[in-house]
């Protein structure tokens, strides 16, 4: 039994003696984890605020989009370092805290992460700005004239889920904005956002005063109010329920972004089928269902796959049935909690009830219930994931029958994952578009975004800030007051 | 499997594939010898996991390069529990599995060579006569050596390494032919790459993949995987096997 403690969040000093703590405690496997999370009043929310908003006026509006980059490097780089301090306790202490298998958690990490260096960030940044010093001074624009952005003074991010490191999108987002930040973490991971913040700190102690890590109770509605009154900007990721009710809580002037949950999936050619290629595409359909549990909003819930050749879509099944034992001999199941295993095992009696009396649906599992698949001959018994590595797996006659099957969840559809001829590649994906899918990757890419990614089809950087523009005649108009008019 | 009233001897069983093999002879109920080199803490360690188990078992310090270490080592097993019924040999030099660190031919010396050869065939040869009069007794002994299906197809050169375990092979063919008549049996397992072990945390996560996708079972073995084949041979479910080597590879190597 080792018991480790933990200090989580970032307040700046000029209040760091006022403030009380409060303890999150984990367990896995004989260890323990407490974890020590700033909690804030009301009344220091608004000081706080106060003072970020301050501070990165003065700070980190003045430096440079480059400079910004290469700092946040700085800290992507450490955090790769297996020999680093924080880096090693991020590979001990995020799997006792998610429950995700180590090794999984450690590689995961490694792959996440080299999405945040330099040439990333830069390409990141080029997606929203096809001239990225528009964030640091006014440029030309092409209808005339000049523009700069403005990042917001305060971004408040209200963080949810276990997927380790995920806060790291929106606060690199919010950094690269020049925007000063305050940050809600989710008691599933409070960690990831805390080193971050701490390894900047330590490369730019200026940075103490422009960002906030910050924890209160979910739903309670103090402290996120007094929050919300100061942010320009809020980005908010959870349920629905969640969503809804502090968009309803936040201001009329202020921006509101959200990232809900999400429908995602993967779509199988018959062309892909034969006998040289159906191995790789299993596996690496089972590896998009491994990753993280299904926990993310970019995991499959289901695969479509076409029949039409010797391997029929049940064959398909059956591969990846095999291939998701072999992850869980490599990367085990996190073990559930009392609701989640309830939760799974009443998903796995209803498909089994429905299989009793359904010829068209077979069921594949192992045997302590670590995994499943569920194949569906019809696509009349269309069915959702119950997530924990838990398949869905349906047979259709022709790819064009995927689209109307998806279309009632058109609000919710974001990520397709395709193992498709190029023939069929841009005319799936046209009607995959029409219909809400947001991101077209490969079998295999699903839980890996690359740099850039337009999260839920919108803007990361430009969704955040706001446009000063001088207009052309403006330009000559000044010319006329010149010293040197002729 | 039931392995009770059997006493065995698992060399280099502190950590990673012996201390697998330890703990699957435990859980059938077998007496386990856990043999370590240095680290006495991790070893008792895993002799309290053999007890939890159901299992007896204690831990021998012995350098087992050494020879008389290994006689020391037999005689002590031999004093603690009155008899040795299964050796495992499965100690070896330490090697670190980093296709893209390792030696090339030419920078090799016989040194090299002579260092892996010390650490799989000189220990087996010393535990092996030491422990060969103790088997006579019962006309019941099992030795079961841990090569590697590298010898079978070296698909990265660890020229030291691999040689070692050949000659480890050999050397168990002519032992399984000489103490076959006084019932003694000597079969080799021959795991593939096995992650994770402490000669394999470097092993990069391509290389895995790439054994992977040639692999029928499709995955990499792990120590449990290859406890499973030395319980075969160690039991009497294998009682008509000698001379014998098996893969553990999921089927990478087929002979």
């Amino acid at each position: 039994m080792t018991d480790f403690i933990e200090n989580a969040g970032h307040v700046p000093d000029f209040i760091k003696n006022d403030i009380t703590w409060e303890k999150l405690t984990y367990s896995q496997n004989s260890h323990s984890l407490t974890v020590n999370v700033p909690i804030l009043t009301p009344v220091q929310c608004d000081q706080l605020a106060r003072h970020i908003k301050d501070n990165s006026r003065q700070f980190l509006k003045k430096q440079t989009v480059d400079s910004i980059i290469d700092l946040v490097d700085q800290v992507i780089d450490r955090l790769l370092n297996r020999d680093d301090p924080i880096r090693k306790k991020a590979e001990q202490l995020l799997p006792l805290i998610t429950g995700f298998d180590p090794e999984m958690s450690r590689l995961s990490l490694t792959r996440y992460l080299k999405t945040f260096r330099k040439p990333q960030l830069l390409r990141f940044v080029s997606e929203d700005f096809s001239n990225p010093k528009i964030l640091d001074d006014f440029q030309p624009i092409v209808k005339g004239g000049f523009a700069k952005a403005y990042g917001p003074d305060c971004l408040l991010h209200i963080w949810s889920g276990n997927v380790p490191g995920l806060p790291l999108w929106s606060l690199i987002s919010g950094l690269l904005v020049k925007a000063g930040n305050i940050g809600k973490i989710a008691s599933s991971e409070p960690l990831f956002a805390s080193w971050f913040t701490k390894l900047l700190i330590e490369i730019e102690p200026k940075l103490a005063d422009c960002l906030a890590i910050l924890w209160w109770e979910g739903g309670t509605q103090d402290q996120e109010n007094s929050l919300l009154q100061h942010s320009d900007v809020v980005l908010a990721y959870g349920d629905n329920d969640t969503i809804k009710q502090i968009r309803d809580r936040t201001p009329i002037k202020t921006r509101f972004l959200s990232h809900g949950h999400k429908i995602s999936f993967g779509i199988i050619s018959a062309q892909v089928l034969d006998p040289q290629k159906v191995w790789s595409v299993a596996h690496n359909a089972a590896a998009d269902i491994v990753q993280y549990d299904q926990q993310g909003c970019y995991s499959p819930h289901i695969y479509f796959v076409e029949a039409g050749t010797n391997i029929t879509p049940q064959a398909f099944a059956k591969y990846v049935a095999h291939e998701l034992s072999c992850f869980q001999k490599k990367f085990p199941r996190r073990v559930l909690n009392t609701k989640e295993a309830i939760q799974l095992a009443s998903w796995q009696n209803n498909q089994e009830l429905e299989s009793v009396s359904n010829p068209r649906k077979e069921i594949f599992r192992d045997k302590d219930g670590a995994w499943t698949v569920i194949f569906n001959e019809s696509d009349k018994d269309f069915c959702l994931s119950g997530l924990n590595r838990t398949i869905s797996i349906i047979e259709v006659n022709s790819l064009n029958q995927v689209v109307p099957i998806i279309s009632p969840y058109k609000d919710f559809l974001q990520t397709a994952s395709l193992a498709v001829a190029p023939d069929e590649l841009f005319s799936l994906s046209r009607q995959l578009g029409e219909h809400g899918v947001t991101r077209i990757t490969s079998i295999g890419s699903m839980t890996a975004p690359e740099a850039g990614w337009h999260h839920d089809g919108r803007f990361n950087l430009l969704d955040l800030v706001t446009f000063t523009e001088i207009e052309s005649f403006l330009e000559g108009y000044s010319d006329m007051f010149a010293n040197y008019t002729d | 499997m039931d392995l009770r009233g059997n006493i065995a001897l698992i060399t280099g069983s502190s950590r990673g594939i012996g201390a697998a093999i330890a703990k699957a002879f435990a859980h059938e109920g077998a007496t386990v010898a856990i043999n370590y080199k240095n680290n006495a803490l991790v070893a008792d360690k895993i002799v309290n996991e053999c007890r939890e188990l159901g299992g007896i078992a204690e831990c021998f310090q012995a350098d087992v390069t050494i020879p008389s270490e290994c006689r020391s080592l037999i005689n002590s097993v031999a004093s603690e529990f009155g008899k040795l019924d299964i050796l495992v040999n499965n100690a070896f030099h330490p090697y670190n599995f980093i296709p893209e660190k390792r030696k090339m031919f030419w920078d090799l010396e016989w040194e090299h060579y002579q260092s892996q050869i010390e650490g799989s065939l000189l220990s087996t040869h010393s535990l092996c006569k030491a422990a060969f009069p103790l088997m006579q007794k019962t006309a019941n002994g099992k030795i079961v050596n841990i090569t590697t299906d590298l010898i079978s197809k070296p698909s990265i050169p660890y020229h030291e390494y691999t040689t070692a375990k050949s000659a480890l092979t050999g050397f168990s063919k002519n032992l399984a032919a000489e103490m076959g008549p006084f019932g003694i049996r000597v079969n080799c397992v021959a795991p593939g790459l096995v992650y994770p072990t402490d000669s394999s945390a470097e092993t990069k996560e391509n290389l895995k993949e790439m054994i992977i996708a040639q692999t029928p079972l499709r995955r990499i073995a792990n120590p449990e995987d290859v406890a499973g084949a030395v319980l075969f041979l160690a039991s009497d479910w294998s009682r008509f096997i000698t001379g014998q080597t098996i893969f553990v590879d999921g089927g990478l190597i087929m002979n």
